[in-house]
Parts: C-alpha cells; sequence; structure tokens
C-alpha cells in the first residue's frame, strides 16, 4: 500500500470581522484510505491576538495515512468559531482544503463563507450575535449546496508538508 | 553521527540553525529556551535537545528586534515520519518586579526538504479562564504558565486553552537528509519526477 504523510500546523485565520478565534478541523478521506497513526479532527486553543487581526493556533498537525486507491483523497474540514467575553461561541465560517497532492512543503490559504439567513436573523446577529449555522455540517463540505444562501467570511492560513511513499511503485504521479 | 547511518530501514535528518531574532512589541531583555518534541520512533543521536539562550535587549541599531543568534544542532534517527520533530520555543523575561514571567510559547516542525528554510512563528501565551483567576493573577504577579512546554506541540485537548498571541520568533534551518529517499519516501516534488535518481542525473538541470 502507498503511505501518505499529513506534517503541519493550522497557522491561524485573519478577515474576520472578531477576534478570539478558534477552529475545529477533521481530516476525511474516502473509504480505500486507513488512519494509521494521528489525530484526525480536534480543535483549536482560542487566541486573541494583541497586535493585527490575525488569530495565531499554532495548531500541529500530523497524521499517517495508507491507501489502496486515490478516489477520496484527504480533504481537511474547517469550521472557524468566535468565542466572545461571555464564553458563547458563534460560527464565523466553515470552508475546506483538500491536502495537497504533491510532496514538500505547501503554504495554503482556505476560504470560507457562512450561512447568510434571512434579514431578521441578520438584523438579529447585527445586535445580539449568533445567527444561522448549519444543523449538519456535511453540505458544506459536499457539492450538494443548492439552495443554501452564503455569504463570504476570512481566510485561514496553513501549512503542510506532504512526504508520499511507494506511489511510484504503482505508477501514481503526484 | 556515524559513517554508516542507523542501519536498515533507518533514515537520519540533521538539523542545524539559530534562533535568530525575536519581536515583542512592549516587552525587553528576554530569554528563550528551546526543547524538541518528536515520536516514539524518533531518537536523537548527536547534538543538544534543549537549549537556554542569553538574556538580550533591544538597541539603538535594532529598535524592535531583540537578536539572539542562538545555535540549534541535532541529529536524529528514526524508521517512520511521524512524529516528525518540532522545536518547542517559549520566551522568558523579568516583569514590573523583576520576576521571570513568560512571554511566548510557539512550536513549528523542523523542516524536512532538505536545504535552508526561515520559519517566523507567532508566540502565544495562555490566559485565565476565569475573572477570579485573573485578578489573583493581577495582584499576586503569577501568570498562567504551562508547567511543561511540550504541550504547545500537542494537538490534544487545545480546546481548553484561552491564549493571547503577541509576538514572533524567527529560526534558521538547514535540514539534511540522509536514506529517506532510499526508503520509498517522496519528500518534495523532484523527487517525484525523477524516481530513484542516481547521482549524476540532477546535474543536466544546472
Amino acid at each position: 500500500m502507498a503511505e501518505l504523510h499529513v506534517i503541519g500546523q493550522l497557522v491561524g485565520a485573519s478577515g474576520f470581522p472578531q477576534r478570539r478565534l478558534f477552529c475545529k478541523w477533521g481530516l476525511h478521506a474516502g473509504s480505500a484510505w486507513k488512519l494509521l497513526e494521528g489525530l484526525r479532527e480536534g480543535q483549536t486553543q482560542v487566541d486573541d491576538p494583541q497586535a493585527g487581526d490575525m488569530a495565531y493556533w499554532c495548531h500541529p498537525i500530523d497524521v499517517h495515512y495508507a491507501t489502496k486507491g486515490l478516489q477520496g483523497w484527504p480533504k481537511l474540514h474547517l469550521e472557524v468559531w468566535h468565542q466572545d467575553s461571555l464564553g458563547r461561541s458563534e460560527l464565523l465560517g466553515y470552508g475546506f482544503c483538500h491536502v495537497p497532492s504533491t510532496p514538500g512543503c505547501h503554504a495554503l490559504t482556505c476560504v470560507t463563507w457562512r450561512p447568510r439567513g434571512t434579514w431578521g436573523e441578520r438584523l438579529s446577529r447585527f445586535w445580539l450575535g449568533g445567527g444561522p449555522q448549519l444543523l449538519a455540517p456535511d453540505p458544506a463540505y459536499a457539492a450538494d449546496r443548492f439552495r443554501l444562501r452564503t455569504e463570504a467570511a476570512g481566510t485561514v492560513r496553513l501549512q503542510l508538508g506532504l512526504i508520499l511513499r511507494h506511489f511510484e511503485r504503482y505508477g501514481v504521479q503526484c | 553521527m556515524t559513517a554508516g547511518g542507523g542501519g536498515p530501514g533507518v533514515f537520519l535528518v540533521a538539523v542545524n540553525g539559530q534562533i535568530e531574532s525575536g519581536e515583542f512589541p512592549g516587552f525587553d531583555d528576554l530569554y528563550c529556551k528551546f526543547c524538541f518534541v518528536y515520536g516514539q520512533d524518533w531518537v536523537p543521536t548527536a547534538g543538544l535537545e534543549e537549549g537556554i539562550s542569553q538574556i538580550t535587549s533591544k538597541s539603538d541599531v535594532s529598535p524592535t528586534t531583540l537578536i539572539w543568534n542562538f545555535p540549534i544542532e541535532i541529529t536524529f534517527k528514526s524508521t517512520n515520519p511521524s512524529g516528525w520533530p518540532q522545536i518547542v520555543i517559549s520566551v522568558y523575561g523579568p516583569d514590573f518586579f523583576g520576576n521571570d514571567v513568560v512571554r511566548g510559547y510557539g512550536a513549528v516542525h523542523v523542516p524536512f526538504t532538505p536545504g535552508r528554510h526561515k520559519r517566523t512563528i507567532a508566540m502565544f501565551v495562555p490566559e485565565s479562564t476565569s475573572r477570579l483567576q485573573k485578578f489573583t493573577s493581577w495582584f499576586t504577579g503569577r501568570r498562567p504558565e504551562f508547567t511543561d512546554p511540550k504541550v504547545v506541540a500537542q494537538g490534544e485537548g487545545r480546546e481548553v486553552t484561552r491564549v493571547r498571541s503577541q509576538g514572533f520568533v524567527t529560526i534558521s534551518f538547514n535540514v539534511v537528509t540522509k536514506d529517506i529517499k532510499k526508503l520509498g519516501y517522496d519528500v518534495s516534488p523532484t523527487d517525484m519526477q525523477t524516481p530513484c535518481m542516481p547521482i549524476t542525473e540532477g546535474i543536466h538541470k544546472y
């Protein structure tokens, strides 16, 4: 079986209207992929940056996959949340990015979006915070997003390194 | 490093470098510590795993940047890239009363492509989660710290930490690897273009 190591960091996020951000993340791969080592999902610390609008998480990622097929190359699902001074959490953005397929170091930026909601919901969000979020975040990462109304949110920065093993033995070029 | 390497199935990663500098607005007279965190398959074979630098200050020629110029030299051997070493940096300095308090923690993976790499990492300090703790820490001058800085390199249990990022540290690495390619690992795009590259073949690219 071919092997894939994803080693890197969730660096942080910028472009969100709030500070004090954290991120829930998960790696999702197809059925041919098997996780041998490492954490598949997690949640970062909450960072309150003292300068600038970029929140830094410095969250390590180190996973080891073995695979029998190329379908379902691993994807990283991200949810950016804001924690306010009362300890309440609100969703700020969904996003996903594919793990790159070329070996080496990659600096990635992942764009995010959030559900928009009705006029009334936007008004209540403006005054009270909160706002709509997906009941099951699956559609956020699937291709089936018809009828979902969204708006732009900030970007997440990642630093991922890829180590591949034995792909060329099967004639696979990445 | 022994001439033969480690044995079958073992690769080596030699890291030279330095903790170059730091930017901590509002703080001065800081020193830093480093240590490496790595998985169970990894063994350091030479060099220093931990270090503690001098105390440095800003000056007229560098009014915002603290210079450490502190060397890092270590060699690891492993059988498996999982658990790739991370360097954990923690920066300390005196507060108003002269007590040493932490000014930032940060971590980054050692780069795995051979060559020279520069990394700027954000540094953060943990915060108290309750108002009472905030008040007592203000009152007693004892800030929250990690008892073991190595938690910075771990992915578990971070959802309970609240931090404040307040500075940057720049590190440069020179990475040399041995036998990674021989074990079938591809760590850079060129590895894939020239499978099992003989030594002479790289030359025509120049």
